[in-house]
């Protein structure tokens, strides 16, 4: 944990410097905290109590658990000190998507805060997310842009296949990060990007940015008007500190949403925030700009399946020898893989899995609730639905089934936030009772629940509106 | 310590093959079966299964394997047997000291027979016992109700606990394609960033858990799962888990990019003769695993596959199908009224037989109008790609 040894220091300094007789109080913190927020989220091995039986271990298999359910789920602060679940409701979803990542090159990135720079921890780390995101969004296209020397440089173009841009940003490697960053000229060469993008698409701009400043040739407001106009939005990830500007911008292109700006603070966090960019960005209904222009559009689109020939003919798009391909349905020309645009009539070319990837995205995984001791007894449950790996039986002190024992009950074995104190986590459609283990892959995964699928129509599940 | 006899111990550790789990997954769907019941009976059919089970064990003694039922309204485990039959099973026995376990398989002891192989004879009991006990709970009601199976509720069992003995058995994950959902740092594709590393070596072979699911399948219609059926074989994809489908009867529909998807053999037994030799297929085709499928030539290579989609209103096979762009719903038609069926949003709706771009248009005073909604708007925007008029 050395973010939190950092932060150690910071405090040590700060009491050695108030070191006059008097003791530190509590007048530098909000008035409705007692601690600072890092020292809640701090580990505190000291604290740990035993529990009924005189043994840790279930108080350090439930910290275990809670951390595993924590990677998945969101964390949402809505100013106090709250974990608001993964947000499960059936929302709308720009699908086809179009996103620009900038990064930024400037001499601010030679920091090794992040080990080993921050210049080399950023293209490691893009390199996961461009196939992550290639494999949730299939049908949607990337491009990467960088800011260097006060000019907004092309690493590489919009395109949708995910070699061309590993291929760019590996060169990147070698790249010395130099000058200044200027946002408003990144933000130019992007809106002039996306500018050809048909609507139906959403327009997304990715910045990290990990300098304080931003040298701009003119006004960044003027920028920032017409991307708004141009239904840009633009999310930024710090790296070093936050900025008002940056917080003006995500605010503006977002339609008054401030959740779109944040600052990494250490390197898992920063790549958690860089991952859950593929998921797709919710539409949202109250954007009255987003409704008078009609978005949505039926798009034609070819469904060509796979042929095996037997002798070699030449491909469409690379001019190869190849033996077998795809058709395009329209014309008939030979593409090598998919997704593509049939470089003769010029149609979307996509499999219908590609398509599906992405339903789980419209229709995800409800949450599965925490069991308490109570219902674990009333369900009996011995085994996880999922694996058949077995639960800690209950206690003889539930056994009683008492009603009024609970807040006793409650007190007695207490476990990490987030994690359930019989290991039982139930779905709520259907009942059933999964370990830790199942709960991750499913939500993960698979976006599927066993127990709802293995039991026909008992459970409302939305496969049913795809039947119709 | 190697040299005080002479022998190097170390060499012997990575001759060993890897351990392999095999899920199969049973399709016993009544209807289907009863109108195969004059080629090949379940009966059969699940004999020659057995057979190729004890068959994959005796390969590796390391090896395991699975089975799960799709059945016509519910996904059961018949091996290893679940905790409630287990129960179930003691009770009716009358067996006092088996009931409290909740094993995985264990509690179900067959009667002692010296001349066969204790695995075997467990293995074959437990799966008959469970069949039977599955077979006889079915009421008429449940298979009226439900005329196709729950492939998707027992895909998605078996993967659950693929990932939970993977897990279980394979520590390490340092430069794995595998997608370990435990560890904050993995992601699709592997860790490594080297996209050529070929994570097949030999080296960590003998540590690692190979798995592949094999799908027996009669049914044919599976439209009302498709969304979690796809989900399941997307995940399957990204934990490199091989789908192989035996199909005895019933439309391809989507087990054959199932296959295709996650490389994995699909054979189809058309005919009666064809099943009849239905253990000679499981045995050459599905019987080797993953290290041996890439020294031989596995059969279903030569084939095209169809992805063609089939369309959400009338559920025809589409080659150019219209999708709207907000819940990815295929239609066979431009819409009547513009509005999707399913997500009930409005669409634009193009000129799909549009003149190309190049031709120049002679200049109305209706391309005035165009310019209202926002003068910003890039010439092509709203409207689709041109097609050859």
């Amino acid at each position: 944990m050395a973010s939190d040894q950092e932060f150690d220091d910071q405090s040590d300094e700060e009491e050695s410097g108030v070191r006059d007789g008097r003791r530190r109080t509590m007048t530098s913190r909000p008035k409705d905290r007692g601690q600072a927020r890092w020292e809640e989220a701090a580990n505190r091995n000291w604290e740990l109590q035993e529990g009924a039986d005189g043994s840790i271990e279930g108080v350090l298999g439930g910290l275990e658990e809670a951390s595993k359910r924590k990677r998945y789920y969101s964390w949402n602060w809505c100013g106090r000190l709250g974990l608001l679940l993964k947000d499960t409701t059936p929302l709308q979803r720009g699908i086809i998507r179009h996103t620009l990542l900038v990064f930024d090159i400037s001499s601010a990135m030679n920091e090794k805060d992040l080990r080993p720079t921050r210049h080399l921890l950023t293209i490691n780390y893009t390199i996961m997310f461009v196939r992550e995101f290639f494999e949730q969004n299939p049908i949607s296209q990337l491009g990467i842009l960088g800011m260097r020397e006060g000019l907004a440089i092309r690493v590489s173009d919009m395109s949708g296949n995910p070699n061309d841009h590993i291929a760019a940003l590996k060169l990147l490697r070698a790249t010395e990060p130099k000058g200044n960053p200027s946002l408003q000229n990144a933000l130019d060469m992007a809106r002039a990007a996306l500018y050809h993008t048909p609507s139906h698409g959403t327009r997304e701009v990715v910045v990290v940015l990990g300098a304080l400043l931003s040298s701009d040739p003119g006004d960044i407001h003027d920028t920032i008007k017409v991307c708004v106009r141009d239904r840009i939005r633009v999310r930024i990830i710090g790296l070093a500190a936050r900025m008002h500007i940056c917080a003006e911008i995500c605010r503006k292109t977002n339609g008054g949403d401030e959740s779109y700006y944040s600052v990494a603070v250490d390197e898992v966090d920063y790549r958690q925030q860089l991952m859950s960019i593929t998921t797709p960005p919710v539409l949202r209904a109250t954007d009255t700009e987003a409704q008078k222009q009609n978005q949505a559009a039926l798009l034609m689109m070819g469904f060509p399946s796979r042929i095996v020939e037997e002798k070699p003919t030449l491909c469409a798009c690379h001019g190869n020898l190849t033996r077998g391909g795809y058709l395009c349905s329209r014309c008939k020309a030979k593409v090598c893989n998919l997704p593509a645009t049939c470089p003769t009539c010029d149609l979307t070319l996509i499999l219908s899995t590609h398509l599906a990837r992405s339903y789980h995205h419209l229709f995800p995984l409800r949450n599965w609730v925490e069991v308490p001791w109570s219902r674990a007894r009333q369900k009996g449950s011995t085994q996880c639905f999922g694996c058949l790996s077995s639960f800690p039986a209950v206690p003889a002190q539930y056994d009683g089934g008492n009603g009024g024992e609970h807040g006793k009950a409650r007190a007695r074995t207490k476990r990490a936030e987030g994690a359930s104190e019989s290991s039982r986590y139930e779905c709520e459609t259907c009942g059933s009772h999964f370990c830790i283990d199942c709960d991750v892959t499913c939500h993960e995964v698979l976006h599927n629940c066993p127990g709802c699928q293995s039991r026909g129509h008992v459970g409302g599940e939305e496969g049913a509106v795809v039947g119709g | 310590m190697n040299a005080v006899d002479a022998t190097d111990r170390a060499a012997t550790q990575e001759e060993v093959e890897a351990p392999s789990l095999l899920t199969i997954i049973l399709d016993t769907n009544p209807h289907a079966w009863a109108l195969l019941a004059d080629s090949l009976p379940l009966s059969k059919a699940v004999a020659n299964l057995l057979v190729f089970i004890n068959a994959h064990l005796a390969i590796n003694y390391a090896n395991r394997v699975a089975v799960v039922v799709s059945h016509s309204e519910r996904a059961e485990w018949l091996y290893p047997t679940p905790a409630d039959a287990t129960l179930e099973q003691a009770h009716s026995n009358g067996d006092g000291e088996n009931g409290n376990r909740a094993g995985t398989g264990g509690a179900v002891q067959p009667p002692d027979d010296a001349n066969k192989y204790r695995p075997f004879a467990q293995l074959e009991y437990a799966i008959m016992t469970n069949l039977q006990r599955l077979m006889c709970t079915t009421t008429p009601a449940a298979i009226s109700s439900a005329p196709s199976t729950m492939l998707a509720g027992a895909l998605t069992r078996a993967l659950a606990y693929i990932s939970k003995q993977s897990a279980s058995t394979n520590p390490t994950t340092t430069a794995t394609t595998h997608f370990n959902y435990s560890d904050p740092s993995s992601v699709a594709g592997g860790n490594s960033l080297n996209p050529s590393d070929d994570t097949t070596t030999t080296s960590r072979s003998n540590q690692r858990l190979t798995t592949r699911i094999l799908i027996v399948s009669v049914s044919g219609d599976l439209a009302e799962t498709y969304i979690e059926l796809m989900n399941a074989i997307f995940a399957c994809q990204r934990l490199s888990i091989p789908i192989d489908v035996l199909k005895l009867a019933g439309d391809p529909t989507f087990l054959q990019q199932a296959a295709d998807t996650t490389n994995g053999i699909y054979l189809s037994l058309s005919n009666p003769l064809a099943r009849a030799g239905m253990l000679q297929y499981l045995m050459f085709a599905f019987l080797p695993d993953a290290a041996a499928r890439e020294r031989l030539v596995m059969p279903g290579e030569g084939e095209g596959v169809d992805f063609r989609a089939a369309c959400f209103c009338h559920k025809r096979v589409v080659d150019i199908g219209f999708v709207c762009s907000i819940c990815l719903s295929i239609f066979c038609e431009p819409l009547a009224d513009g509005t999707c069926l399913l997500c009930g949003s409005h669409l634009s709706m193009a000129n799909y037989g549009q003149k190309p771009v190049v031709v120049a248009r002679p200049k109305k005073k209706g391309k005035k109008k165009r310019v209202v909604d926002g003068g910003v708007e890039t010439p092509g925007s709203g409207r689709e790609t041109p097609a050859p008029g």
